[in-house]
């Protein structure tokens, strides 16, 4: 345990000290914010009916979360410290090779929580109400980090995997499918067919509608038990196949 | 020494003398062989003495770093084994980490740590945490000449303050076998020096050093044993001063100063105990047995012929010498960072 809280303290001092690399993360889902909302808040007003009365920003919201914690940046990290030979030299210490991954997945909550924490205030800013209270605000941010530190198990695998910078910097494409073809900027049922059925078999939708719960509808016990599933599901096979791939790193 | 450590009692048992008792590193027919079938170390035997520096000596690609890593265990053998510390590198692979320090040929270095973090954290990875780790870090930092610079984050500091601080973080746990894989490759001479100076403090103190180079001067200054690498098999090896006197011969160095090589080179012939000739330009090098010895007779000669012999000088055969018998080919001159002797020695 000790020597995943060292890592992890040493993987979230480069986040804070390489502001250039955590800036252009959080930058995407800003700018998403606020030009989607000014853009259709003309179109759908308050009262159109799947927003129950908020702003569109409070149904746009929890997609700017996603964007701001899906990142591909731990990937990097580690893939940097392999072509540095850091790596080798964490591997020739006596330490348990999972927590080499371990603590980078903590330094992926402390980053999650801090982005999303910001995320939300700018939503709140802009005019978005939580139903869900506080509480439910806690939960949002709680949530969004984890579901960062599950994705950043693409990340990690493709940099475990191909030992190269470019290689796992193009899983950020990965991204597009992933979060958008989901209820993103409508409710399934405005989608048209072949989207509504991309959206439902997309897994990430059910995390988008699970944090939209919390915001616009207050508590929803059955979509949120979805929202954590996915979440836990996801981030149990990513981190399983990133711990088995570490595990068997040059052997 | 900062932290004891444990000596598991279930030591090696095995057939015969266990292989971890034959010495501080031992390998026996290691072998590995790299996807596309590049034989990389082909059987490699070696042993060394607890206490020695033993030094692999070969040009790039010879299979230095494959044997290093294999001994550290970030690399299993294709066949063969090995052992280090004590133990077997395959079965007791993180006991072995636990007493081994490595510093890879790649500086393995955070860029974005200072020096004083990085150390702190290899600390904390070998158990050495708190006050504990801060004073290790603090008398490590000093030891390297890095305390000024503790502060300043890695990717400021030189070539030769890497190399210093990636030693210094293979020191956290005062291994007893250390293994440096071309620990001044790329440095310059003053830099060199200083850490050729740590290493034999190192070693002074009773630890066994593992090193790999490509420079003859550095294997010739630092090394108790050695073994010459190519091709992925050891094709000589023991002490420097073995190595050179196997190659049984002295070279006299003849200067010809504008002169008639070709009657020069004739008039000795026939030398008592001489192997070959070998013209250079303005000068001839004669391989002898005794050069000292040879040297009244080769003057003599030259008087006799009235050829006025220019400046004649003896020197010992080279560890370069011994690689060109065993390989061939010559190392030195084959990577153009080696510094002179007298550059090194300054």
């Amino acid at each position: 345990m000790t020597e995943i809280m060292l890592l992890g303290r040493r993987a979230v001092r480069e986040v804070v000290r390489m502001p250039e690399a955590t800036i252009p993360t959080l930058f995407i889902p800003l700018f998403f914010l606020v030009v989607n909302i000014g853009q259709v808040s003309r179109t759908f007003p308050s009262s159109t009916p799947f927003l129950r009365g908020e702003g569109y920003v409070a149904f746009q919201l929890p997609v700017s979360l996603m964007f701001a914690v899906a990142t591909a940046t731990s990937g990097l990290a580690l893939v940097t410290d392999i072509e540095l030979g850091y790596f080798d030299k964490l591997l020739v210490a006596p330490v348990r090779r999972s927590s080499l991954i371990l603590g980078r997945l903590m330094a992926d909550l402390v980053r999650g929580a801090a982005a999303s924490t910001l995320v939300l205030l700018v939503g709140i800013a802009l005019g978005a109400s939580i139903r869900s209270g506080v509480l439910g605000a806690i939960v949002i941010v709680l949530l969004s980090a984890l579901f960062g530190v599950a994705y950043a198990g693409f990340g990690i695998l493709i940099a475990l995997r191909t030992r190269n910078v470019q290689a796992t910097q193009s899983s950020f494409l990965l991204f597009f499918p992933l979060l958008f073809l989901t209820p993103n900027f409508v409710p399934f049922d405005r989608l048209s067919s072949i989207m509504e059925t991309l959206a439902r078999i997309n897994p990430i939708s059910y995390v988008i509608v699970g944090l939209r719960g919390l915001i616009i509808d207050g508590w929803n016990a059955g979509q949120l038990a979805v929202c954590v599933g996915v979440i836990l599901g996801l981030g149990v096979i990513l981190t399983g196949l990133s711990l088995r791939t570490i595990a068997v790193y040059d052997r | 020494m900062i932290r004891e450590v444990s000596v598991s009692t279930d030591e090696i048992s095995g057939p015969g003398p266990a292989l971890a008792d034959q010495g501080a590193i031992v390998a026996r027919s290691l072998r590995r062989t790299f996807k596309g079938g590049i034989e990389a170390v082909r059987d490699i035997d070696l042993t060394v003495a607890e206490g020695e520096v033993f030094g692999f000596l070969g040009p790039n690609g010879a299979g230095k770093t494959t044997t290093v890593r294999m001994l550290c265990t970030l690399l299993p053998p294709t066949s063969g084994a090995a052992s280090v510390a004590g133990l077997d590198v395959i079965r007791d692979g993180g006991e072995v980490r636990r007493r081994i320090g490595v510093a890879l040929q790649e500086i393995g270095l955070d860029p974005n740590q200072t020096g004083r973090e990085l150390l702190e954290l290899q600390c904390g990875l070998y158990g050495i945490t708190g006050r504990d780790g801060r004073t290790r870090t603090t008398e490590l930092l000093d030891l390297v000449g890095l305390t000024d610079a503790a502060e300043r984050r890695t990717k400021t500091y030189s070539g030769g303050m890497k190399r210093r601080l990636d030693l210094a973080s293979a020191l956290v746990h005062s291994p007893s076998v250390l293994f440096l894989d071309e620990p001044t490759t790329g440095l310059d001479p003053a830099s060199r020096l200083a850490i050729w100076a740590e290493v034999r403090r190192i070693n002074g103190a009773g630890n066994t050093v593992f090193l790999t180079t490509q420079y003859m001067e550095e294997a010739d200054q630092l090394c108790d044993r050695l073994a010459i690498i190519d091709g992925g098999r050891i094709v000589a090896q023991g002490t420097p001063e073995q190595l050179k006197a196997q190659m049984g011969h002295d070279v006299v160095t003849v200067a010809v100063e504008g002169g008639d090589t070709e009657a020069t080179e004739a008039a000795l012939h026939g030398l008592a105990g001489l192997e070959r000739i070998v013209p250079e330009p303005d000068a001839l090098a004669l391989y002898v047995e005794n050069g000292a010895g040879a040297i009244a007779e080769i003057v003599r000669r030259l008087d006799a012929t009235d050829i006025t012999p220019g400046p004649i000088s003896v020197a010992r055969p080279t560890l370069d010498d011994v690689f060109l018998q065993a390989t061939g080919r010559r190392l030195e001159g084959r990577d153009q960072a080696e510094p002179t002797a007298e550059e090194v020695t300054a």
